[in-house]
């Protein structure tokens, strides 16, 4: 029974000891409340929406005529 | 019968590949003028005050730069008033409405072109800080567009007036109206994004 508990407690102390503590990865990110660090995400938001938006609106708009075309050959 | 119906579909196709061209190169626009957005946006929120306090005594003509997009919105409508005309065959219009579309995108850029030479006469210039260099790159950009698409208009009025189109076929045209369109309703945005941020 004692084991268990130590060896659980083991593997909760490797887990957290691998949790990390700061994100030092990007130097815009140290605090977020910065307006600088704001108009980052923000600005990475909006152009990572983009790519989605662009190719979703040429399909969408080929798949709309090709819709409607078959749908006037139909009748 | 439907076997029949579906190859002759296939033949006419519905969205031709010059309009398909036309749509791609416009999505590449489109992140190009993404990616000059988000510089704004980083650059914009990254000053607390807007104009920097380096030129804080610049204004930007709001005003006549207003009236200027009313003038490229009613090109837009002639433009949309040139492909209807086509499409109902009515030539005389259709050099009527390209011709003055044609006239309003270059006095759009004469405008822009007598703003600008105000405003470098203030001192905002490409090279005085992150407010000058993000106003003429993003609206220079624009402009730049606004001049290729009057480039690409006169060509077409060329081939309109030698009667090079007809309701039947006027790809022409209407690869012209969809990049037209496109620069139209992309100035409000950056209208009232740089000269109301």
């Amino acid at each position: 029974m004692s084991i268990k508990i130590v060896l659980w407690v083991l593997i909760l102390g490797i887990v957290i000891s691998f949790l990390p503590q700061t994100l030092d990865a990007c130097p815009a990110c140290k605090n977020l409340d910065e307006p600088i660090a704001r108009g980052f995400n923000i600005s990475v938001l909006f152009m990572m929406a983009m790519p989605f938006t662009v190719f979703g609106a040429i399909g969408g708009s080929v798949f709309y005529y090709y819709r409607r075309a078959n749908k006037q050959i139909k009748t | 019968m439907i076997a029949q119906s579906k190859l002759e579909m296939t033949d006419s196709q519905p969205f031709s590949n010059a309009k398909l061209g036309v749509v791609i190169l416009l999505g590449a626009e489109t992140m190009l003028f993404v990616g000059l957005i988000g510089a704004f946006l980083v650059l914009r929120m990254g000053n607390v005050t807007w104009p920097p306090l380096s030129h804080a005594d610049i204004q930007l003509p709001r005003l006549v730069t207003g009236i200027n997009t009313g003038l490229l919105l009613i090109s837009g409508f002639t433009m949309f008033q040139a492909i209807r005309a086509i499409q109902s065959d009515r030539l005389k219009q259709l050099r009527v409405f390209l011709i003055f579309t044609g006239v309003l995108g270059l006095l759009f850029l004469v405008i822009q072109g007598s703003e600008w030479i105000q405003l470098v006469g203030k001192g905002l210039t490409l090279q005085s800080g992150v407010y000058g260099a993000i106003f003429y790159v993003l609206i220079g950009c624009h402009a730049i567009h606004v001049l290729g698409a009057v480039i690409w208009l006169t060509i077409v009025i060329g081939m309109a007036l030698v009667g090079r189109f007809s309701s039947v076929s006027y790809t022409g045209v209407e690869t012209c109206t969809i990049y037209w369109i496109y620069v139209v309703a992309l100035w409000p945005i950056l209208y009232f994004m740089v000269y109301f941020a």
